[in-house]
């Protein structure tokens, strides 16, 4: 149905110029037309006009006056589809997708076949995964457009995500019938047939996929994927010989994939490891030059074998000098044997090295280069550094720099030995030195900036960064332009350490909108994929930005926010800047309650007013910026989003729920993952949400039942559960039934005695379990402060992070009043880790501010995960 | 080590593997954009772990249809994975993707003119050749070489691979077939 409000030929040609110059992006034009019509007293309120007027504001940065003209226009029309779809289209340019969906339906009702509209419906559905909507959207479209490609690519793919195979299936074939082979080479066609094909083996038709691809393959030039995808399906038919053969043809194409090799060993079934490695070493002649075989050899091999394999692995490699050569073996150290036999051969190295400048005693006329030993002292360097015997680390890359004093891979590997011995400045002077060796290296300069925001030189490290960031625009904002997300990261922990609460919140933010503008990506691609025949490529896309959060680079950030968030709901800030803390030693604390608050009012309005001005400054500038480039580029629909500002986010009001929306994406998809419930758990342990509470213990619980911060939380759980007393009883029952499988009718304190006795040698199971103990029952401080301060051999897993827990603890009071126990612990860890600037006292040396919570081991055996 | 196609998973560890190693970076969506388009192209290295340690960024130049050839839009291989050829390895697999599913007949790439040890893998490891000089190329005023490589060896290597097909299903399978 037309508008209510029609207009006589004159204007209504009008507003089809306003039309055209929208389409044409002649903005000031369709400005001027629309004028001419609203300025005519008797159609001064017609609807269409002003929604028209409303859209062309909107790309020319004018928002507000925007979603004024479209909301009046669509008040003085609401049967006109065009206000509706213009609503729709407003909306949709801020990004509030639901809303644009509501105004398309609206328009859908008073125009119901219109093409455009429908179209701009199905992309918002696809985007928002409204599947079931999407597949009747595209249905519509498909009755409309029955001729056209997209139409029945649309109407397939609807099918297909919803997982309706068969329909699907039967749309394609149809589809792919229709199409014409014209030319040679058709590329579209190519992708077409093996989207079909991917539709067919994910209905779990494993022959029809193979007949399918015999009778097309042809017409298909992605060779590899039809092989790997023969290869796979054979396999899968235990049609062995037809796989081998396949995975033998992928690799004359690419002797480096090492799975093509498994693919192999699982075809032959062979299912011992020297039968594995005899059919590597066939490889391995037959392709002489890969690297493959030839390490694969060294994973499979054992004894004698491993012994002559790795020998003639490693001289080959001090030979030729290949920096990577023990990253490349550090798997196999999971091996203890292997791990000696390296280490033996490392040191006949040496000595016949120096000795006859050859691997073997004198009797050889094989000389190497000078550099050969060299690169036996590096990886020796590396060797010692991952076995943590610092000192032998230090030894032999001391002895490799004072041999060639130039080469930056040593200098690299001696700052990651200070790294891993717990001094991080150190480490960063010797990235430094490295990084001025080359600085035309962005790795070497990337690497150098991280060491520094190791050691907490964040305005160092941005200094750095400059070197390869666009000249005149600060290095900060061309790094989050292009979303440098390991930045961003280590800049929002370095925050952290340093206490700078709010300033580490923007950096996690900052990355949090990287993810989410990710997601918008794809937008563009629903249309242009379809255009392209790029399905395979384009579904893949779509389930990588179902769960695109649960990228490890999330994990981190979302981490780092979750317990800045805890900490600024524990300890709210006091101060407009967090280095001029209070002097309060001397008040008395009620005193000191009353003048916090105070205070905290006063920051708090001052604050907001200053955010409030900020914030105008900043939409004052966002609508200058804006009317420059209207002309220029039609990105202007972009969202202007809130700016980050420090003070403002660590004054928020709601830390905790603010917590909970980086925790949300990680109980959704890093489900699997214990810290995520850990993290889940001292969330609503501070906001008293029992059932939470209870869920994240139980997942924990099926996680790791063993695990440190599991144990703590539990104990402290069933605290709090004896302390509240107000439980209704029905509440009651669901935790005592619930917890019974995890307690076994235990009491906290027999819990906790039985994860003391159970992990005697562990200590940060130890650190836990003796903390709990102290909780329970204060008058066993002595006890626990004995246990808790020995550092003898015969316990394990002690490590830096550990102990400065400990020590952070003593210091803190966790134990009550300890005496001289923190300076006297501090003494043993200092001759533990004597690099160790965790344990140096204050006058020692290096300016680094010192931070530790109780994630902290988790948070490092995370990040070693992560990012070595 | 481990050289495969690239996947959409993998775009998002290529753009960190290209922010640390190089000064020329690209939001996600350009990834993206090479992804979607054209997703036998691009080329990733992996260690143990899964991480990137190196990649091929590439694509077709399309606006030339009687002339269709590939561009290297970014190619990186992290310092600390040097001297194991990745980058020639990487570069093939893709040459040799475009010669079969795109016909290029040859691929160009650009560099800049300063960067000496990229000119250096380019002419005498990769066999490319100078083309021509395109004056302030890059974002800083500095200009870039644009150099090429013929494919057209490609060309007979990728007839050579015909693939084993059904015919010679063991009689298990033709039961399975029966059965079903």
């Amino acid at each position: 149905m037309p508008s209510g409000q029609p207009l006589p030929p004159k204007e209504n040609s009008l507003f089809k110029r306003i039309l055209r110059c929208y389409e044409q992006k002649q903005y000031k034009n369709g400005l001027k037309f629309a004028k001419q019509i609203l300025s005519h007293p008797k159609f001064s309120e017609h609807g269409e006009t002003l929604a028209m007027k409303g859209l062309t504001l909107n790309f020319l940065g004018r928002k507000d006056e925007a979603y004024e003209h479209v909301r009046r226009g669509l008040r003085n029309d609401l049967t006109s589809h065009v206000c509706w779809h213009v609503y729709g289209l407003l909306q949709r340019s801020d990004k509030k997708y639901d809303e644009a969906i509501k105004c398309y339906r609206n328009a859908l009702k008073w125009e119901k076949d219109n093409i455009q509209i429908l179209r701009d419906l199905s992309l918002l559905q696809i985007q928002m995964r409204d599947l079931e909507g999407y597949r009747d959207t595209r249905y519509q479209l498909f009755m409309l457009r029955p001729t056209q490609r997209a139409s029945w690519i649309g109407y397939a793919m609807a099918y297909h995500l919803l997982n309706d195979h068969d329909m699907a299936l039967k749309i394609l074939e149809t589809f792919r019938k229709t199409q014409m082979v014209s030319a040679p080479f058709d590329f579209e066609y190519s992708e077409l047939l093996l989207y079909q094909n991917m539709v067919i083996q994910e209905s779990g038709g494993v022959l029809d996929a193979i007949k399918h691809l015999d009778m097309y393959k042809e017409n298909i030039f992605d060779k590899l994927t039809v092989l790997e995808i023969y290869g796979s399906l054979y396999l899968q038919m235990g049609e062995y010989h037809l796989a081998t053969l396949c995975y033998e043809k992928l690799l004359r194409r690419n002797q480096e994939n090492t799975p093509y090799y498994l693919m192999i060993k699982e075809a032959k079934q062979l299912h011992n490891d020297e039968c594995v490695y005899n059919m590597l070493c066939g490889y391995r002649k037959k392709f002489p030059k890969a690297l493959a075989p030839k390490r694969l050899c060294l994973t499979f091999a054992s004894g004698n074998a491993f012994q002559s394999e790795i020998d003639s692995y490693l001289r080959a490699g001090f030979h030729k000098g290949v920096p990577p050569l023990f990253v490349d073996l550090r798997s196999l150290y999971k091996n203890k044997h292997k791990v000696q036999i390296i280490e033996s051969l490392l040191e006949m190295y040496v000595n016949n090295l120096t000795k006859f400048s050859s691997f073997d005693s004198e009797d050889t006329s094989c000389k190497e280069p000078a550099s050969a030993l060299l690169w036996v002292y590096h990886y020796l360097a590396q060797h010692y550094d991952y076995l943590d015997d610092i000192q032998k680390a230090l030894t032999y890359i001391d002895m490799a720099i004072a041999h060639t004093p130039t080469l930056i891979e040593l200098f690299v590997t001696k700052g990651r030995i200070f790294k891993h011995a717990g001094d991080a400045y150190e480490a960063y002077k010797w990235l430094d030195e490295a990084q001025g060796l080359d600085t035309a290296d962005r790795y070497i300069n990337s690497k150098c900036a991280k060491y520094m925001l190791r050691a907490n030189l964040i305005k160092e490290a941005e200094e750095t960064c400059s070197k390869f960031t666009r000249e005149g625009v600060s290095p900060m904002e061309n790094l989050n332009e292009m979303q440098c997300m390991w930045f961003q990261t280590e800049c929002a922990l370095a925050y952290q350490r340093l206490g700078k609460w709010g300033d580490s919140l923007k950096k996690c933010h900052e990355v949090d909108r990287h993810f989410t503008e990710i997601i918008d990506d794809q937008f563009d691609f629903h249309t242009y994929c379809m255009r392209k025949m790029t399905l395979r490529s384009y579904v893949n896309l779509l389930r990588l930005e179902d769960v695109l959060r649960s990228h490890p680079f999330y994990f981190r950030v979302a981490r780092c926010a979750i317990q800045v968030y805890l900490h600024i709901h524990d300890k709210p800030p006091t101060d407009a800047s967090s280095s001029n803390e209070l002097d309060t030693e001397n008040l008395a604390p009620g005193q000191l309650k009353k003048m916090l608050n105070k205070q905290r009012k006063a920051q708090r309005k001052a604050q907001e007013e200053k955010a409030q001005a900020l914030a105008a400054q900043e939409k004052r500038d966002m609508h200058k910026n804006r009317q420059q480039v209207t002309n220029t580029s039609d990105e202007a629909d972009a969202l202007p989003l809130d700016e980050l500002l420090p003070e403002k986010l660590e004054r928020v009001e709601d830390p905790l729920e603010q917590s909970i929306k980086f925790l949300k994406p990680l109980q959704e998809l890093a489900s699997d993952n214990i810290e995520t419930h850990l993290m889940a758990f001292e969330i609503y342990y501070r906001k008293d949400k029992l059932l939470l509470m209870l869920q994240s213990i139980k997942r924990s619980h099926r996680i790791c039942p063993d695990h440190p911060m599991f144990h703590s939380c539990l104990i402290r759980f069933m605290e709090k559960l004896l302390k509240l007393d107000n439980i209704q009883e029905e509440m009651q029952l669901v935790l005592n039934k619930q917890l019974e499988p995890i307690l076994g009718g235990m009491s906290a304190a027999e819990i906790n005695s039985q994860f003391l006795n159970k992990h005697q040698k562990s200590l940060p199971a130890l650190v836990q379990g003796l903390k709990m103990k102290y909780k329970l029952d204060n008058s066993s401080q002595q006890e626990v402060l004995d246990q808790i301060t020995k550092l003898d051999d015969s316990l394990e897993d002690v490590n830096i992070q550990t102990c400065t827990d400990i020590l952070n603890s003593l210091i803190n009071g966790e134990f009550g009043e300890v005496g001289d126990a923190a300076e006297e612990y501090r003494k043993t860890c200092y001759k533990r880790f004597p690099l160790a600037t965790a344990f140096h006292t204050d006058q020692d040396r290096s300016p680094m501010a010192f931070w530790s919570n109780s994630y902290k081991t988790l948070n490092e055996t995370h990040d070693n995960c992560v990012s070595n | 080590m481990n050289i495969r196609c690239a996947k959409p998973d993998d775009l998002m560890n290529m753009q960190h593997c290209n922010l640390l190693c190089l000064p020329e970076n690209y939001q996600m969506k350009y990834y993206f954009y090479h992804g979607l388009s054209w997703p036998q192209l691009s080329y990733v290295g992996e260690d143990e772990k899964g991480n990137i340690v190196g990649y091929v960024l590439a694509k077709m130049e399309e606006d030339c249809e009687d002339n269709p050839h590939g561009h290297i839009t970014s190619l990186a291989v992290k310092r600390s994975h040097r001297r194991l050829g990745l980058a020639q390895k990487l570069m093939d697999q893709a040459a040799r993707a475009m010669v079969e599913c795109f016909q290029a007949k040859y691929v160009s790439l650009h560099v800049r003119k300063s960067n000496r040890a990229a000119l250096n893998l380019y002419t005498n490891t990769l066999k490319f050749t100078i083309s021509e000089i395109e004056p302030k190329y890059y974002a800083d005023g500095e200009d870039a070489y644009a150099m090429k490589k013929d494919l057209s060896h490609f060309t007979l290597l990728c007839a050579d691979d015909e693939i084993p097909s059904s015919d010679s299903l063991s009689s298990a399978m033709k039961k399975i077939e029966i059965d079903s």
